[in-house]
């Protein structure tokens, strides 16, 4: 049974549409002006690829806002991460340098997570300190210059693990045939109506279909997230700890553990988003990522999600980066002046937040109705 | 002073739900009307619409003869009618002072002649709060007194309070008894909501019981028996709960306590617990009896001492002690019992770990048994639990536990605040349990309760066990006395 108004409705799918929409005008305005196809796979991929790293940040940071608790120092550990793998990767190799970026960043997700939650100071106040006190710590160990990896062999591994191009039309011909197949055999009518969608998309592409391997990063990630989420007791357990934390704690979940995963998770993949940046250009300069975390924030708010906690979608908040990033995206394209971008984005924004306002304001004059009627 | 009278007011909801089909309601001053009902008969729908915050589909509201509208609580205000939540809406960061006057005109923040105004007003209730103290620090009892103050520094006429004393302490209602009986003597009209019969007998000089958004019952107190007022709230008679006839049979020990102490809240506390027991706690608010549940269940993170469970220690945290198998249905079910954002089948599934992988299926099956079994008013398992009324809100927080891996269920103030049925049907429910071989440990403020369900009552007073009672052989004057006061006999501020 699925209740059509809600599930296409603003609140629900109002950032795909969004996002729909902003491409059609996009794709109008570059037809008129006689320019390339806007909506070319090569273009398409472009995007996906500009937001990849936005994109994995965000998916971390919207399991952190579903707990009820906040992240400001992702770009700033990002940086960190980058700064860690050039400084290292020329003497110990690239896989080495890589997990020690990571084990640096998760030591910081586990110490904002620790003060946060036993010491009892406000997230955003914990990472706001951290979001500048790591910054400072990528001067130190950078000297405020900019490193690079100067062995040409450790450079062309790295340049694999991030700009290698895959080839999708075979997976994404197997995905949608997944998709139908497991629809009709549960009778789920969305499924096979996204699996439609999926092979329509792959056929439309070509079989010469390529994407950088950041996107498939942040698709593999997505899903996991996802998967576990929606499918999982632990992501049941994470609304309910960010939903209503005193009933999670009553009911036995060890809601610290959860706070402090989500910590760890949120600094992790911020580690992961740094290492793919600092492969992109071998080199990272001390002011890299600065104010990312805004638009890594931006990304989920456009997605839905709550920022009281308890509610939120992974795969809307990717919607949401991708609608950002489309934004960036045109206005380079198309030459619409550079000048209007931030304009625009913060009014998109602040329309999507007030739109998700409004529509959880009709849903809660429902219960009140509903209340009378169940006595 | 004027008189205000409903006439056939009826309210329909857009979606088409009834909740008045036509009320008739005089508040006369000097007089209180005390106003009963089940939860959902349309008590709330009525108070929403004498404060103005809903506007009636039908009927003329009356004052003093002349038909009068408001749609906004500031129009309800300049009327002359005042309403006093249950929850209380203060701003906890203000003074008491600033929270009386937060609704006056001007520019400037104080003005002595207010201020004077103001402290001859609180004066006149009895200095019950000092003016400049934040809302914040101050108890229940004294915030439910800055908000009567409040309405009553508007100059209202009509004071309408919904359920002032549901949250309160002994001492603290008889100050609202108090209060309510010097509004009446200065000539104002007061409408009372309670769900307390024996209240509503001793304070009201008449009564009004809705049920389905009708008046089921309109008389003087004077001539009214309670037991009539109860079966016009249920619309049957009610079937109170007899006591046990026969002293219970029961098992083998399963929980013991030992030395169970929480420093400034509970006093080094020792017993034992017997399969299908249920143990009583009774005492005032504040006399121990949560804090004693939330140190057996790990809440209590000061707390010290040993918990056994057959004969083996249980950890110390809440997550172990819900693995070993105690349960806690918390007092204030909607900030420590259910998730909002999850249906009521998830949030019955909570608790219940020990796999990786959501199985919807089970868990609405299982929302859906629970919904039998507890006889619980909702839509479906995929309901939020805060759309439910508060009855069956709290039989979804009991059907959290119900499952074969609770050994022990701790239950504090199960019944508060809910409607004669559905406290009926917990009560039933709760012996059921115990019948089945499981122990219950239960506290309650409803002295006859516990008298009636329980086999065994520890009494508490000031954080430390100070007598055991036998239910068979005590009665509610009884418990009062042991638990030091008590709450205080309604008649005593006369």
């Amino acid at each position: 049974m699925i209740d059509w108004r809600r599930t296409f409705g603003l609140r629900e799918a109002g950032v795909h549409y969004a996002l729909l929409l902003l491409l059609g005008v996009l794709a109008a305005l570059a037809a008129s002006r006689g320019l390339p196809p806007y909506l070319s796979s090569q273009n398409l991929g472009n995007i996906a690829y500009q937001a990849s790293l936005v994109g994995i940040m965000g998916v971390a940071m919207t399991v952190m806002l579903i707990t009820g608790a906040f992240d400001l120092s992702v770009a700033s550990v990002a940086a960190l991460a980058a700064a860690v793998l050039i400084g290292l990767a020329g003497q110990v190799g690239f896989v080495p340098a890589a997990g020690a970026a990571l084990c640096v960043a998760a030591s910081i997700g586990l110490l904002n997570g620790a003060i946060v939650q036993f010491v009892g100071i406000n997230a955003f106040i914990v990472t706001l300190g951290t979001l500048t006190a790591v910054r400072g710590l990528v001067l130190i160990l950078t000297d405020g210059r900019s490193l690079m990896v100067e062995q040409p062999q450790v450079l062309a591994e790295m340049l694999a693990f991030e700009s290698t191009r895959v080839p999708l039309f075979w997976p994404l011909l197997a995905l949608a045939a997944g998709l139908i197949a497991l629809g009709a055999v549960r009778r789920l009518p969305l499924t096979i109506a996204g699996g439609v969608v999926v092979g329509a998309l792959a056929l439309l592409a070509g079989p010469g279909f390529t994407v950088a391997a950041p996107v498939v990063y942040l698709a593999l990630f997505t899903a996991l997230v996802w998967f576990v989420l929606r499918f999982t007791v632990a992501g049941r357990r994470l609304y309910a700890v960010g939903g209503n934390a005193e009933a999670a704690r009553l009911s036995g979940i060890n809601v610290h553990a959860y706070r402090l995963g989500a910590f760890v998770l949120s600094s992790v993949a911020a580690g992961f988003a740094g290492i793919l940046f600092g492969c992109r250009l071998g080199a990272i300069n001390p002011t890299a990522l600065q104010g990312a975390e805004l638009t890594v924030i931006a990304a989920a708010i456009l997605g839905g999600t709550s920022l009281f906690g308890g509610a939120g979608s992974v795969v809307k908040t990717v919607a949401g980066a991708l609608l950002l990033f489309t934004l960036t995206n045109g206005f380079n394209v198309l030459d619409l002046g550079a000048n209007y971008q931030g304009l625009i984005e913060g009014i998109v924004v602040v329309a999507a937040a007030a739109i998700y306002t409004i529509g959880a304001d009709r849903r809660r004059d429902r219960p009140a109705a509903a209340e009378e009627a169940a006595a | 002073m004027v008189t205000l009278s409903l006439e056939g007011i009826a309210k329909t909801f857009p979606n088409g739900t009834v909740a008045l089909r036509g009320v008739d309601l005089t508040l006369a001053p000097g007089r209180v009307h005390g106003l009963l009902g089940a939860n959902g008969a349309g008590k709330s729908t009525l108070i929403k619409i004498l404060a103005g915050a809903l506007a009636p589909t039908a009927g003329t509201i009356r004052r003093g003869g002349e038909p009068v509208r408001w749609s906004t609580p500031r129009g309800a205000k300049a009327a002359g009618v005042a309403t006093i939540y249950q929850h209380i809406p203060l701003v906890p960061t203000l003074s008491a002072i600033e929270n009386i006057l937060l609704d006056e005109g001007g520019w400037r923040r104080s003005r002595a002649a207010d201020r004077a105004r103001i402290a001859a007003l609180v004066t006149s209730l009895g200095d019950p709060f000092p003016l400049d103290a934040l809302v914040a620090d101050l108890p229940i009892g004294a915030r439910q007194m800055v908000a009567i103050a409040q309405a009553l520094a508007a100059g209202a006429g009509v004071v309408v309070m919904d359920e002032p004393t549901a949250s309160l302490a002994g001492h603290e209602r008889t100050r609202v008894y108090e209060t309510i009986r010097r509004l009446a003597g200065e000539g104002k009209a007061v409408l009372f909501v309670s769900h307390f019969i024996d209240e509503i007998m001793a304070l009201t000089d008449e009564v009004t019981v809705l049920r389905d958004g009708r008046t089921v019952l309109h008389a003087e107190t004077a001539g009214l028996e309670s037991h009539a007022i109860a079966a016009a709230i249920a619309g049957r008679s009610v079937t109170a709960l007899e006591r046990a006839a026969e002293p219970r049979t029961l098992g083998a020990p399963v929980l013991e306590v030992r030395d169970l102490a929480s420093p400034g809240r509970l006093a080094p506390t020792s017993f034992t617990l017997r399969a299908g027991e249920i143990l009583g706690l009774a005492g005032t608010l504040g006399s121990g009896r949560s804090e004693l549940l939330h140190a057996i269940f790990g809440t209590d993170r000061r707390a010290s001492g040993t918990v056994l469970l057959d004969g083996a220690p249980v950890g110390r945290w809440p997550d172990e002690a819900v693995a070993a198998g105690i349960a806690l249905v918390p007092e204030d079910r909607a900030a420590q019992g259910y998730v909002p954002a999850l249906t009521l089948a998830e949030n019955i599934a909570l608790p219940h770990g020990g796999r990786w992988l959501l199985d919807a299926d089970a868990d609405r099956t299982a929302a859906d048994d629970a919904i039998r079994r507890l006889a619980i008013k909702a839509p479906g398992p995929d309901a939020a639990p805060g759309e439910l009324s508060g009855g069956n809100a709290q039989k979804v927080v009991i059907a959290k536990w119900l499952s074969p891996a609770t050994r022990v269920l701790l239950l504090d103030e199960p019944t508060a605040g809910i409607d004669i049925g559905a406290r009926t049907d917990i009560l039933r429910l709760i012996r059921a349990l115990a019948d089945g071989g499981l122990p219950v440990i239960l506290v309650s403020s409803e002295f006859e309760e516990l008298l009636a369900v329980c086999d065994r009552l520890l009494v508490l007073r000031d954080g430390a066990v100070v007598g055991e009672a036998d239910p068979a052989a005590s009665t509610e004057s009884d418990l009062i006395l042991m638990a030091g006061g008590g709450r205080a006999p309604v008649g005593a501020a006369a």
